[in-house]
């Protein structure tokens, strides 16, 4: 995957170029907006990652010169600050995802993955298969090697999050976000919860494991293999 | 409009007014009235001596003959001549009966009709009584024309009064208006309104100078707590975002015996930067700014979508998670806050609590109660539960800092919603009660 950070300091942009390296990602890095900008108009990214304190400028009004001139790639905004209405200025100026700093990196390789695979076209699959579990969006249901599996329709939303990220870690706080709309940390392990109850539907008295812990970072659900 | 200050001074003073003009009327009637009496009088007495003098050389006979001719002149006044038995013997007024002295009897005139004459009536020496009188015409006249016009000074003044009332409480009321609508503006997260001066330098406009100064003032309490959170959020998150990288990368390559305390270490980074966000929340919420986008907010699908959350972890844990009696209710709010609000009194309620506690969750009005049939809470730490950083002695050994039920309480203020703390004999009920929402709520 090749991608764009747009990142004033130096140890933290030095930071993600190794460890997006070792993901095995190629990373183009621009510190400060006008490099981004340029960067970001001239070539094909699959994600940009863009910093919102840059210096005499704001991240946003990059982020809005972008979509302007109708580069439509990815955004994932970073930011120091973590205030409740930054999220929604953010997301306001074009941004597809928001992470603030401090930040664990399987969260941000998590969140990059994500939206990598966001399909161009706003249509996503009606059925969603993974191996032999398959769920119907349009009539909600659920089966495994053709048995129906009856889940609530939390659990059922839970799923279907999962499996359109297929193959690639969810972490907890994406699942908050995605299926319960919670943009707070609950104390209560909530997602563990939910996700052991879905496993136990889904898993349970079956030779292959689908849906798997991360540890460290969050769950995947993903074709044995 | 009689509410508004202005009005009721101008109606006081407009019957200030009115009371002055009537008073006045009464005395310029009565003084000229008495002026013109005194001058009839004189009339009258003047004549009445001058045939009082004659009869004392002459008989009645004579007299009434003189009567009889001084009638005639031009100028005569009235006259009448009674005989001792107080028959009539000559001119106008003999067929009156009045006292001795002066008096003003109401004689019928040619057309039938009242006409009030001035009298006055003296026994003569030789016998008989003499009277002598005059039409009191002119002085009715006068009072006449003097109560007309006053009533039109009277009329004129309560007109006039009414109609600069309503004026200047009209104006005032613009003005105070406006006011208001500011202060309501700013209370509804608005911070850049002010109130707008007129520049006449009166006392409205010297109120609304103070209340901008005052405004500024707070906008700059607000920035100045907006630029420390921004300041702090980057001169201390990016220190710590590099610590954190650091660790990270140390344990990405550590060894079995290192990764647990560089683990803790996260961890322990983790929660500080927590509770250095919740307080900023906190702070945030307070300032009052996220009014602005308050919407309409349905308080029982909040309820339902955080029991449907938090069931199957109460459960996990040996506690019950119920929701109870819900209709639809619809406030003006911020979801995300409220739905963090009611996340926080139900985690409380998981997390303070020993295994087999029952937590309710209840919608009942635009009221919106969390209850446990736990141990409940003492009075002295339920006065002090919302406080930041305040912990009860039995909640030390749980994690937290404390901070989850003060930022219920700034939520709970920003809603304008009072919270209710009860012991429910066993167990703590939270009450929040919030004001109830009407979309076709009427416009000032």
């Amino acid at each position: 995957m090749k991608l764009l950070l747009v990142e004033d300091d130096k140890e933290t942009a030095a930071y993600l170029a190794r460890s997006l390296g070792e993901a095995g990602h190629a990373l183009d890095h621009a510190d400060d907006g006008r490099a981004g900008l340029l960067l970001a108009a001239g070539e094909a990214y699959d994600v940009i990652i863009l910093d919102r304190m840059l210096p005499r400028v704001d991240g946003l009004a990059i982020l809005r010169t972008i979509r302007a001139s109708g580069v439509d790639t990815p955004v994932l905004v970073l930011t120091a600050l973590g205030g409740i209405d930054d999220r929604v200025a953010g997301l306001d100026a074009g941004a597809d995802d928001y992470l603030v700093k401090p930040f664990a990196f399987a969260e941000l390789l998590a969140r990059v993955h994500a939206l990598a695979r966001r399909p161009p076209s706003q249509a996503p699959d009606v059925v969603l298969t993974v191996a032999d579990l398959t769920l119907d969006r349009l009539k909600r249901t659920v089966t495994r090697s053709g048995e129906r599996i009856d889940l609530q329709p939390r659990e059922f939303q839970l799923l279907e999050y999962l499996m359109r990220n297929a193959g690639r870690v969810v972490t907890r706080t994406m699942l908050l976000e995605g299926v319960w709309d919670f943009h707070f940390d609950p104390k209560t392990n909530i997602v563990e919860t939910h996700v052991s109850r879905l496993r136990a539907k889904v898993d349970r008295d079956r030779a292959v494991q689908l849906i798997h812990t991360v540890r460290g970072a969050g769950y995947t659900v993903r074709e044995p293999g | 409009m009689l509410r508004s200050a202005s009005a009721r001074l101008a109606a006081l003073y407009t019957a200030g007014f009115a009371l002055a003009v009537v008073v006045l009327g009464w005395v310029v009637m009565a003084t000229a009235q008495a002026a013109l009496v005194q001058q009839f009088d004189a009339r009258i007495s003047a004549d009445a001596e001058a045939l009082e003098e004659n009869a004392k050389s002459s008989s009645l006979a004579d007299l009434a003959q003189a009567i009889n001719a001084r009638q005639l002149e031009p100028g005569a006044l009235a006259y009448g001549l009674q005989t001792r038995t107080g028959q009539p013997a000559a001119g106008v007024l003999a067929g009156l009966h009045v006292p001795d002295g002066w008096s003003t009897p109401s004689i019928p005139d040619r057309d039938g009709l009242p006409d009030l004459f001035r009298v006055h009536a003296q026994p003569l020496p030789g016998g008989g009584r003499l009277l002598v009188g005059d039409d009191f015409d002119p002085v009715e006249d006068l009072s006449a024309v003097l109560l007309w016009r006053f009533s039109v000074a009277l009329a004129l003044v309560v007109l006039l009064g009414a109609l600069g009332g309503l004026l200047m409480s009209r104006q005032a009321a613009r003005r105070v208006g406006a006011i208001t609508d500011t202060a309501e503006a700013i209370i509804d997260g608005d911070m850049s309104r002010r109130a707008p001066i007129h520049g006449a330098g009166d006392d409205m406009d010297r109120l609304a100078g103070v209340l901008n100064r005052m405004l500024d003032r707070i906008a700059y309490l607000m920035e100045s707590l907006r630029q420390v959170s921004s300041d702090i959020a980057h001169d201390l998150r990016t220190p710590l975002t590099r610590l954190r990288q650091r660790l990270e990368a140390l344990l990405s390559r550590a060894d079995a015996a290192s990764a647990g305390p560089l683990e803790a270490a996260i961890a322990d980074l983790d929660s500080a930067l927590e509770t250095f966000a919740a307080l900023l929340r906190i702070a945030q919420v307070e300032s009052g700014l996220r009014r602005a986008g308050f919407r309409e907010v349905g308080l029982d699908t909040i309820a339902r979508n955080i029991v449907d959350a938090f069931a199957a972890s109460a459960q996990d844990s040996g506690r019950q998670l119920d929701l109870e009696t819900v209709a639809p209710v619809a406030i003006q709010g911020d979801a995300e806050l409220l739905t963090q609000l009611v996340a926080n009194l139900v985690e409380n309620g998981i997390v303070h609590t020993p295994r087999g506690t029952r937590i309710r969750v209840r919608v009942t009005g635009s009221a919106l109660e969390v209850s446990d049939d736990g141990p409940g809470v003492s009075e002295a730490d339920r006065t002090r539960l919302f406080d930041r950083f305040y912990r009860p002695e039995r909640s030390r050994s749980t994690p937290g800092a404390g901070l989850g039920l003060a930022l219920v309480a700034a939520i709970a203020r920003l809603h304008d919603a009072t919270l209710e703390l009860r012991d429910v004999r066993p167990g703590l009920a939270v009450r929040a009660v919030f004001k109830p929402f009407h979309p076709q709520s009427p416009a000032r």
